[in-house]
């Protein structure tokens, strides 16, 4: 019986639950919970939310002590709820009695307000809060190192996951389903029914949903845009953000009359900003891309910022309009007819985020893309198979500068403004969290991930501080658990787990 | 296509063209600047020179201080941790919670002996904290990922650097904190020297992070060099199997290498906190990357090059503006622009991948 190994799981627990309350997790949590059920006070979901993690503490603790009876159990249990209960307890006691004190704690760390700790005190005096929150985490970590026992003892997991696929496969047989899945042309229903749901959707959409969408779809064509660069060739720009802002600055300068009111029409500047986004593609990749990986992703880094302070510095200002950026960009039209609209630019989006996936469907299964995935498989044997590695990695950089170019135009466009806090680093890093989150090389992962990484978090306005830090920890999260992305391409998942052959014969003869 | 890809180093070498021509044209465009600043314009007098190169020589000290910490893991990992800066970010506030702790209770300002103490335990704070968070970063977001393709620990690092300059955003608010400094070292306080028509102003914080940054350096290259722990870090980073052999802990020795390097970035944080004055959570950001830079410059990998690095892009960063004849936003430009040229011109840095020169 390790009990310094439940020890251990009840201080992480207890790190995770303090590290929760100062990032204020359990006001916002608890906000939200009082909102669903008409409550009068934040505590409950608060409550909830730790509770849960102590219950997570001693199930952890239960499973890593690998407790072989009913007592083993309760002993790893409360050794872990111990733990944990000291470490919040006395983090919470120490907190009140500086509020008490009348120390302005907010000062430095933002989240303690007083009514942030008033939820975990139940009114008590710092002490007796102390102990309260001691009890619970204590009888929470027991609480949930029992169950745990349980189910590992009589196997409720099997038994559940052996119900649920075989709800899913009964399912799948009744017979319309079945007869569905036989039929010849039942993709093309699919796709079609799709097609259709795209067309109707702007229309009935209102004007902030449009526009919100819009933006998804402006993602999707970067995502897809970046897909080449990593995921297909394996190169990872940091920088991409660089060629979205070229494209936008040059459907911004050519067609807006602040700097130099050229007035060009939009239908001849999109072509002109892909075909600049992309030469600049190939400008910078004639130096850096003879560099090793890592080396590539911190200059790619470089020059994006080096793009944005350009962008923003006084030097440029008669071209870029500086910090203050470029108004009036117009939009498309046609015969006459303004098609400016968000809901218009939606119809634009969609057909571009066609195209584009289009021709990365055929990229990717052609000539080129295989070479692209020997060079991301090991360079040095896609060299000595004959592949000019430089010309395949230039060749990727100028397609997906070209896509975020065409991005940019549309972007820049249909915002009507174009400024220098457009294009920071966190472009890039959306861009490329939601290549990698989605799945590295395949073009329903890209889909998905705009989707849940752009799409997700304007439906949960609430929780628009904590995105960022979301996505930093799936990022190290998906790269432990799942580096090939959420809907990979069946080429990477047998990449990225080679060492179970089994799964990969077994994939391959599913295929 | 076919042809193209059966004969391709004749059709299209672009390396041996676009080197020499990069080259020419970024050595005339300096040549020229450098002429007109110095010669024709005029623009400063020596006092303004003396000035720039003293916070060119500072900067460059925390600069090579950060860039140890980069040298050092890949030196044995050979990856990019990227979220080094923001280890160094998390120093720089735990020195800065220490000083305000002093502070609070008066002890700060109490006596010169209790204002040395505290700086001392300050920087001891940051340190530990710093330590703390890279050894617990490594333990968490890279130790699963070794043996996995290059970019996989990359894109972990900066999902981790992602997490904690938002984790600092969201704990300690996104308003800038001025760091309390005990009033023997005030900023913008020190010696003044009369030169040409002005007078140049050395700061004492300026002078302690400059000594502590050389002291620090000193240490560091006595502990890879003397110590039974640097020679297991050295056998690490040249054979990681073979040093297993002889009965390296190989986890414990990484384990080590992240505490040391997590220590400097502690230390150089709360350098920039006392120095610099302000501190926020994205103040590690263009620091970590300079520092990158730097220990691209001198060479990653090599300790003397991470130090030689470090001062040269700190000066560079200071003249390179003033001497080029450029406005002082477009300093950070510079600093990449020198790692693109570097990487291009140099790729192994001045004075070359000792450690990876090994390997091969």
């Amino acid at each position: 019986m390790n009990v310094r190994q439940a020890l251990r799981n009840g201080f992480i627990i207890g790190t995770i639950s303090i590290f929760i309350i100062l990032l204020g997790l359990t006001v916002l949590v608890g906000g939200i919970v009082r909102g669903w059920f008409d409550l009068s006070s934040n505590a409950l979901g608060a409550w909830v939310l730790l509770g849960l993690l102590a219950l997570l503490g001693g199930v952890n603790a239960r499973r890593n002590t690998h407790a072989a009876s009913w007592k083993e159990a309760a002993v790893a249990g409360l050794a872990a709820g111990v733990a944990q209960g000291a470490m919040v307890g006395i983090f919470v006691g120490i907190v009140a009695t500086l509020i008490d004190s009348g120390t302005e704690v907010r000062q430095w760390l933002v989240q303690l307000t007083p009514e942030a700790i008033d939820l975990l005190r139940f009114g008590a005096a710092p002490v007796a809060a102390a102990l309260i929150v001691f009890a619970i985490f204590t009888l929470a970590g027991l609480l949930g190192a029992l169950p745990s026992y349980a189910s590992a003892h009589y196997q409720w997991g099997a038994a559940f996951r052996s119900w649920f696929w075989g709800m899913r496969d009964q399912g799948l047989d009744l017979p319309p389903v079945a007869a569905f899945r036989e039929y010849k042309y039942a993709p093309y229903i699919v796709y079609g029914l799709g097609l259709v749901l795209l067309l109707i959707a702007p229309q009935l959409l209102g004007r902030y949903w449009n526009y919100t969408l819009g933006t998804v779809g402006i993602y999707v064509i970067l995502g897809l845009g970046l897909n080449i660069v990593v995921g297909l060739a394996g190169l990872l720009d940091l920088g991409y953000v660089a060629f979205f802002a070229i494209g936008a600055y040059t459907v911004a300068m050519l067609t807006a009359p602040a700097p130099h009111n050229i007035g060009m029409s939009f239908w001849l500047v999109l072509p002109i900003g892909v075909v600049l986004a992309s030469i600049t593609g190939v400008l910078l990749g004639i130096p850096v891309l003879r560099m090793r990986g890592d080396y590539l992703a911190i200059v790619t880094l470089g020059f994006g910022e080096i793009i944005r302070i350009l962008s923003k510095s006084d030097v440029l200002t008669s071209f870029t309009g500086g910090p203050r950026g470029i108004r009036a960009v117009a939009g498309p039209s046609l015969f006459g007819m303004d098609l400016s609209s968000s809901q218009h630019f939606m119809y634009f989006i969609i057909l571009g985020i066609i195209l584009v996936a289009y021709l990365t469907y055929r990229l990717q299964n052609s000539r080129v893309g295989r070479a692209w995935m020997a060079m991301r498989e090991d360079e040095d044997v896609a060299e000595a198979m004959g592949i000019y590695t430089l010309k395949y990695k230039l060749l990727a950089f100028a397609i997906g500068a070209a896509f975020a170019g065409f991005g940019g135009v549309l972007f820049a466009s249909r915002n009507k403004f174009t400024g220098p806090e457009d294009f920071t680093l966190l472009v890039s890093i959306n861009v490329l969290c939601l290549v990698i989150i989605g799945g590295m090389g395949s073009i329903p992962g890209v889909v998905i991930g705009a989707l849940v990484l752009k799409g997700l978090p304007e439906m949960l306005r609430e929780l628009d501080d904590y995105r960022i830090l979301v996505f930093g920890a799936l990022l190290v999260m998906m790269m432990i658990l799942r580096p090939e992305g959420l809907l990979p391409s069946k080429r990477r998942r047998m990449e990225l787990h080679e060492e179970e052959p089994t799964e990969v014969v077994a994939a391959g003869g599913a295929a | 296509m076919e042809a193209e890809a059966s004969r391709p180093k004749q059709s299209f070498n672009v390396g041996r063209w676009i080197r020499p021509l990069i080259g020419v044209v970024v050595l005339a465009f300096i040549l020229w600047r450098f002429w007109n600043v110095l010669f024709v314009q005029q623009v400063y007098g020596p006092d303004t020179w003396m000035r720039f190169a003293i916070s060119g020589i500072i900067l460059g000290g925390v600069y090579a201080v950060i860039a140890l910490g980069y040298t050092l893991v890949y030196g044995i990992l050979f990856m990019i941790n990227f979220a080094h800066g923001d280890v160094m970010m998390l120093g720089a506030f735990a020195g800065f919670f220490t000083l305000e702790a002093l502070r609070g209770t008066g002890l700060l300002n109490q006596s010169i002996f209790w204002s040395i103490l505290s700086v001392i335990i300050a920087f001891l704070v940051g340190m530990v904290a710093a330590t703390v968070i890279a050894v617990v970063l490594e333990r968490v977001a890279y130790r699963p990922l070794r043996g996995a393709p290059r970019l996989v620990p990359l894109i972990s690092a900066i999902g981790a650097s992602l997490f904690l300059e938002n984790a600092a955003q969201l704990v300690f608010g996104a308003q800038r904190q001025t760091y309390s400094n005990p009033t023997i070292i005030e900023r913008n306080v020190g010696w003044t020297f009369h030169i040409g028509e002005g007078d140049v102003l050395l700061t004492y914080t300026g002078v302690l992070t400059f000594v502590l940054s050389v002291l620090l350096m000193i240490g560091l290259a006595l502990l890879v060099q003397r110590t039974k722990m640097g020679k297991a870090m050295r056998a690490v980073a040249e054979d990681k199997q073979t040093a297993a052999l002889m009965g390296i802990d190989v986890d414990q020795v990484i384990s080590t290498t992240f505490a040391i390097s997590g220590a400097l970035a502690g230390a150089a944080g709360v350098m920039w906190g006392l120095h610099m004055g302000i501190i926020y959570h994205f103040v590690g950001f263009l620091p970590g990357l300079k520092a990158f830079t730097a220990a691209v410059l001198g060479g990653i990998g090599n300790i003397p090059g991470a130090m030689m690095g470090g001062l040269t892009l700190g000066i560079f960063e200071a003249l390179g503006p003033a001497v080029l004849g450029m406005p002082f936003q477009l300093k950070d430009v510079l600093a990449f622009s020198i790692l693109v040229l570097v990487l291009i011109f140099r790729p192994t840095g001045l004075l070359g991948e000792v450690l990876s020169e090994k390997k091969a």
